[in-house]
């Protein structure tokens, strides 16, 4: 999934705006205060990025959606820990037969919808059957190789036709939800799920808020009301945030960590995650199709640059971020070296007359393409940057694959699969990975399944399929009276159950 | 009188007629599909071709059109792609930010540059009058972003006296809190097309204090003053209001940027989000009723003028 983290884009006004914030500051911040008792009646009010176009959770794309729904509104068999381990969720309990072939999952009694309705294993049943059976809904192809999905009492068994090392994991996003079957309700603009949470209101273009659902079967949540602010601009955000507006920012621009914290009512919290700024390349044909001029931008770019102009985040040198399983530290692989990038070029016979286009999403910060440029610049390729609204994107480089070099944040967590898929837009074919990957989805051990998964991120590394920036960092600039907020990969899932607020 | 108002209003129809044609067209010259916006990446060719089927994107742009048109003349200006909702009832939702904040905006223009236009004029050549000049001078060349951010830290932030961002989620029923709310974003707008203003409002005076009926007026014992205050002001009201007319196009750009800057759920927020979606049913008549409203405006401005201003009623 791709995602939009719109960073600051008026530096220059911003940078005026700065001096003058800091001449406010006074000099050292306050000491933080201890966070008095929890007040159970208190609403939160966090700043996102992002806002879903609509609520439809069953066809709508968007990582934006299930940030926001998934945990909250609707729930799943199994759900996700932001430390990304699979736990029971409306199963109290499964068991995975030894061939990998039977999962079994025990509903919990108890459950009701937010309409008042009992949730039933039938709803189960028909909701991984749809969703399945529908290739309109998203994620319905997660589930092609489960044949069949039975109810008995509680119990609720798949039948796989080969072992899917990645089937709880998948029943954990949207291929999981549990809806009501055939339920009426208008999907584009209301909710009706399992969560701790009843959506309340949608203010298009501005906000969404929850409120506690008092009818849940789990822990209630700790906050009474849940309000997610749609705010794209950091400027505008740390204003809110300045001015006692919101109590959380998301997605937020580490560089500003001074001006939140100035005044001592916020701290920064650098979250991992999955957010990888890929680099593509076209290699389908042109001078990208030569692994020496892809090794060489690969070693041309100064990653530890790039870290240091964000602010956050780490190099990741290959495919998988250190969340996700599989991971293995690659920087060996192409370690940064101007020399090696030019001697590399001029092997390729290009010397000094390289002009590639980098075709990039408009929301994106200029920080990224500017030190590109520079940096290709350096051993004697001209970049050329085209910075395109998003639905361009979509169809010249996603679809068309009509690019050169193309610049996005991939947020999704495992989504290895992108590079055993030769059509993708990567452009990346080598029937070697892809027989990895495929091992590693059949595999039954879960150890094992990573080990294949780390030997076929090291070759596509290795081939300079594409370059990795960074692994970006989950930024988050949190109250001091707030506590319970969720700091790993918020960008893909925020799980408010736990947040809490007090008034002191 | 008549046959004028009948002409005027005819010119205004076949403005609006144009303009739906033009922004019909323009629309569908945009890259991008929203099919696929929908569908999202990792969708295939047929997801995306079932949803174009869904929203009626697959039918002949005339027909489209026809649709579109022929739903305006029942006050239908369609629904949304994304939500399904229907695109009056969202431009009447955010119209309750963007058209309290647009005559906000106005009325602080006004404010700020009639007196103040007048003053400069009368004090020609004195330090007052050319402070002000100075000053409006430099406060039109201010970017509205700017100006909106400089607010934001003096009032929001520094003194906290109004919030820096957003609108009430439950709009007006808290009046109080959602006027507070408009203050720093008219005030803005206000500020930087209230500088324009004072420009024109100085040049209008500066005009009139030429005019032969003034200096009639003084001749026949009234001070420079008051003979333009008692004669030269109405000629000048009659052209600010004609200014002001065309002003309105300008609040309505300025409310697009500071609506953003400020977070304000309005019109011009909402316009922006939806080119970004390619929810091309709901821009176009987002740009319809801007347009409509903008030249509705003018042919006002135009009768008000004739009726107020003797001078014109004789001229065919």
């Amino acid at each position: 999934m791709l995602r939009r983290t719109a960073l600051a884009a008026a530096s220059l006004l911003a940078a005026g705006l700065l001096v003058l914030t800091a001449c406010s500051g006074g000099g050292g911040s306050a000491a933080p205060t201890t966070p008095g008792e929890p007040d159970p009646d208190a609403s939160v009010a966090i700043r996102l990025v992002l806002e879903p176009s609509n609520l439809d959770i069953r066809e709508t794309a968007g990582s934006a959606l299930d940030q926001i729904l998934v945990d909250n509104i609707y729930q799943g068999l199994v759900a996700r820990t932001p430390e990304q381990d699979v736990v029971p969720a409306l199963a109290r309990d499964w068991t995975v037969s030894p061939d990998g072939l039977t999962y079994t999952f025990t509903l919990r009694e108890g459950v009701t919808f937010h309409d008042g309705q009992e949730l039933t294993p039938q709803d189960v049943v028909w909701s991984l059957t749809t969703r399945r059976d529908t290739p309109a809904w998203r994620d319905a192809s997660r589930l092609a190789n489960v044949t069949s999905i039975t109810a008995e009492g509680q119990d609720i068994t798949l039948t796989l036709t080969e072992p899917d090392s990645s089937l709880l994991w998948n029943l954990t996003g949207r291929a999981g939800i549990v809806l009501k079957e055939g339920d009426t309700v208008d999907y584009k603009t209301k909710a009706n799920g399992t969560g701790p949470f009843v959506l309340t209101q949608w203010r298009q273009g501005d906000s969404i808020t929850l409120e506690r659902n008092d009818a849940y079967w789990g822990e209630a949540s700790g906050a009474a009301e849940v309000v997610f602010d749609y705010i794209p601009d950091n400027q505008a955000a740390l204003n809110a945030a300045l001015a006692g507006e919101v109590d959380v920012l998301t997605g937020f621009d580490a560089n500003l960590k001074e001006q939140v914290e100035q005044n001592g009512d916020f701290a920064l919290v650098l979250g991992k995650s999955t957010d990888k700024g890929t680099l593509a390349f076209n290699q389908t044909s042109g001078p990208l199709a030569d692994k020496r001029v892809r090794q060489a931008i690969r070693q041309a770019i100064d990653h530890d640059a790039i870290i240091e102009a964000l602010a956050s985040g780490q190099t990741q040198y290959g495919p998988i971020p250190e969340l996700d399983p599989g991971y293995e530290d690659l920087s060996d692989v192409a370690p940064y070296d101007p020399e090696a990038a030019k001697e590399l070029l001029e092997d390729a016979g290009y010397e000094d007359d390289l002009e590639l286009t980098l075709t990039i999403p408009n929301f994106y910060s200029t920080t990224i393409p500017q030190i590109l440029v520079s940096d290709l610049d350096e051993v004697g390729i001209t970049l050329e940057v085209d910075s395109v609204d998003f639905t361009t994107w979509l169809t010249d480089v996603y679809t068309n694959h009509d690019y050169d070099l193309s610049f996005v944040l991939h947020t999704e967590a495992r989504d290895f699969e992108n590079w055993a898929d030769p059509d993708y837009y990567f452009t990346y074919d080598n029937a070697e990975v892809q027989d990895l990957y495929a091992q590693s989805l059949a595999a039954t051990d879960e150890s094992e399944a990573a080990d294949l998964l780390e030997q076929a991120a090291r070759i596509v590394s290795e081939d300079a399929a594409a370059d990795w920036l960074y692994n970006g960092a989950s930024v988050v600039a949190i109250g001091r009276n707030v506590v319970g907020m969720p700091t790993v990969n918020v960008n893909e899932r925020l799980n408010a159950a736990e947040i809490a607020k007090s008034n002191g | 009188m008549i046959r004028y108002t009948l002409t005027r209003f005819a010119l205004l129809l076949l403005g609006l007629l144009v303009a739906s044609v033009l922004i019909f067209v323009t629309l569908r010259v945009l890259p991008g599909d929203i099919a696929h916006l929908i569908a999202g990446v990792g969708s295939t060719p047929e997801q995306q071709e079932a949803i174009r089927e869904r929203l009626g994107l697959d039918r002949p742009l005339p027909e489209q059109y026809l649709t579109w048109i022929g739903g305006l003349f029942r006050g239908d200006l369609g629904t949304s792609l994304l939500t399904g909702t229907s695109v009056v009832d969202e431009l009447a939702e955010k119209a309750e930010v963007t058209v309290p904040l647009g005559i906000l905006s106005l009325t602080i223009a006004v404010v700020i540059s009639v007196p103040l236009g007048v003053l400069s004029a009368m004090r020609r050549g004195r330090a007052a009058g050319t402070g002000l000049s100075v000053g409006a001078q430099t406060l039109a060349a201010v970017p509205v972003v700017w100006a909106g951010m400089m607010l934001v830290v003096v009032f929001a932030v520094w003194l906290g006296w109004l919030p820096a961002q957003g609108f009430p989620r439950s709009g007006w029923s808290d009046p109080w809190a959602a006027l507070r709310s408009l203050l720093l974003p008219a005030l803005t707008i206000g500020i930087v097309e209230g500088a324009m203003l004072l420009r024109f409002v100085r040049s209008a005076t500066l005009q009139a204090v030429g005019q032969d009926f003034v200096r009639t007026a003084a001749a026949k014992g009234l001070t420079r003053d008051q003979a333009l205050i008692r004669h030269g002001l109405p000629v000048v009201g009659l052209s600010v209001i004609t200014v002001l007319g065309l002003q309105v196009a300008g609040i309505i750009v300025g409310a697009v940027v500071i609506e953003q800057l400020f977070s304000l759920p309005g019109i011009g927020r909402m316009l922006v989000a939806d080119v970004a979606a390619r929810d091309l049913p709901k821009v176009q008549g987002e740009l319809l009723a801007l347009t409509g409203f903008v030249l509705i405006v003018g042919f006002v401005v135009d009768l008000v003028h004739r009726v107020i201003d003797p001078r014109q009623r004789e001229a065919p």
